[in-house]
């Protein structure tokens, strides 16, 4: 197994209370982490000190044996919420042509290699038949696979989906999951999500992040360690779709 | 209308303002679309009122006025865009002073300009059938030049003007192809100086785009669609103002205003039915 990503005694703050505090951990190739924290626990800090965008302020970080900076154009980034508006005028092709930046030339149009790259990844996610659409029509399950096929058009060796599944219902959702499993085969992936219970069954890991970081293995998670990193009383609902868990 | 196409045939100064028409179509298609679709249609206009600094100042130094304006623009953008990324807080006050303020700058120089005073009514609303051959040669230049930045990097103003963050994430200097992106959008605000001058500027710069972007759904499509758009309210306006002698510029604008209502009517009753 070789290390992607190394974390060791990172620390972190915006001009006032430590937002991070030291941050280990050791992701291997393939490995599929959950991480999971409540709001403003420092997720979304974490996850932008991976991509090269905050600095820690003490500790050291290496992606893909590098400083954050120069791996960024290695990792695919599906955001949290969609941060553009739903009546700008573009077709799905072209949002997801947009994950070959950094990777195609600078000057000029997308070339031959980026179509293909971007049809393989409308391909991988089934939004093929919907390349020509404008991304204002789409339902929010289908804007969702159009984000992930841009975050895999860039040919990741790491992907971090940020809330994938926010704006989805039950269906969707497994079958998301389901896709991720796929793409997991060769790409390490780590997604944010505060369903815990439901994705149990997919993920390696799950890393607790409340200011400080703890890895659970998939097999120890139960109520009670659920409980210590929300940090407040939480009802573990079980109900049965094909065997999932849905915490509540 | 037939004394306007006489007019057109036979007149110099008709043909001129025809050609500068459809000239400041192509800039005002192409980066308008952007200014319409990143909406930042305030900062544009900060952009174009405070050019009147840079014309009085040319103005009061014997200059021609478009040298001036040209420098006061990208002075601005540069300006407006460091102002709008580094004080997100307070971006629609600071723009609002400069605005005023590059005004006021031109309007003190124009009144210190000796000799004859100028008619500072054609700075503020352009005249169109006094449009030169040399004004045209500027407009194709700068029309030249901004279509081949837009095309060097089309896929950077795309990406920055759909989502930035992801922009950011890919490697993109975002805040230099915003910077860049102002640029362009100086040097079509003086471009459209000379057709509607700079106070109906703005109409001009973001209704064809508007109109554009009610009817189709991809930027390109957007773009060529404003660019012909504005080919027809800049001849139109022409035209109709030409018989009963009104001024063309706030002529192009009605047009202009009167297109957009009506799609904004018609697009409406579309969607419903």
């Amino acid at each position: 197994m070789d290390s992607i990503i190394k974390i060791k005694d990172l620390h972190f703050s915006y001009d006032g209370p430590k937002i991070l505090e030291n941050i280990q951990i050791d992701i291997q190739r393939n490995e599929f982490i959950g991480m999971v924290g409540p709001n403003g626990s420092g997720k979304t800090t974490l996850l932008k000190i991976i991509m090269g965008v905050l600095t820690p302020d003490k500790g050291t970080i290496e992606v893909l044996g590098k400083p954050p900076f120069q791996s960024v154009k290695e990792i695919g980034y599906m955001p949290q919420l969609t941060p553009f508006s739903r009546d700008f005028p573009i077709s799905v092709e072209e949002v997801v042509l947009m994950g070959r930046l950094g990777k195609t030339s600078s000057i000029g149009f997308f070339n031959k290699d980026d179509k293909r790259a971007a049809e393989k990844s409308m391909d991988d996610v089934e939004i093929l038949e919907l390349r020509k659409r404008a991304i204002g029509s789409l339902s929010g399950g289908q804007l969702q696979r159009v984000l992930i096929a841009r975050a895999l058009t860039c040919e990741p060796k790491i992907m971090i989906l940020d809330e994938p599944t926010a704006n989805v219902d039950m269906k969707i959702e497994k079958d998301i999951f389901d896709l991720l499993k796929q793409l997991n085969e060769s790409v390490t992936i780590i997604v944010v999500t505060h369903d815990i219970g439901f994705i149990s069954q997919y993920i390696d890991r799950v890393a607790c992040i409340n200011r400080t970081l703890i890895c659970h293995p998939t097999s120890e998670l139960t109520g009670e360690t659920i409980e210590n990193m929300y940090g407040t009383h939480m009802h573990m609902v079980h109900h049965h779709h094909e065997d999932e868990k849905k915490l509540s | 209308m037939s004394s306007f196409f006489d007019a057109v045939s036979s007149q110099a100064f008709m043909q001129n303002a025809i050609v500068g028409g459809i000239l400041a179509s192509v800039a005002c298609g192409v980066v308008g679309s952007y200014v319409v679709v990143k909406r930042i249609g305030y900062l544009a206009g900060g952009i174009a009122h405070s050019v009147l600094g840079g014309m009085g100042i040319a103005y009061y130094l014997g200059r021609p006025p478009i040298e001036g304006a040209l420098v006061a623009a990208l002075v601005f953008a540069v300006i407006l865009g460091w102002v709008s990324l580094r004080l997100q807080q307070q971006e629609d006050t600071v723009i609002g002073a400069l605005w005023a303020g590059g005004m006021a700058i031109g309007i003190l120089f124009i009144s210190k300009s000796p000799g004859y005073n100028i008619d500072l009514m054609s700075f503020l609303f352009g005249n169109i059938l006094m449009i030169s051959s040399d004004d045209l040669f500027w407009i194709a230049g700068l029309d030249v030049l901004i279509l081949l930045i837009v095309f060097l990097f089309y896929k950077q103003f795309l990406a920055v003007s759909f989502d930035e963050e992801f922009a950011r994430l890919r490697g993109i200097p975002v805040e230099r192809f915003y910077l860049l992106f102002l640029a362009l959008v100086a040097l079509t605000v003086v471009i459209l100086i000379q057709i509607v001058g700079l106070i109906l500027v703005i109409a001009l710069l973001t209704l064809p785009a508007a109109v554009s972007g009610l009817y189709v759904r991809s930027l390109n499509l957007m773009m060529l669609l404003a660019t012909l758009l504005g080919v027809v309210f800049t001849t139109g306006g022409l035209a109709i103002s030409y018989q009963p002698d009104l001024p063309p510029g706030p002529t192009i604008i009605l047009v202009a205003g009167a297109f957009y209502l009506l799609s904004l009517v018609i697009t409406r009753f579309w969607k419903k039915a």
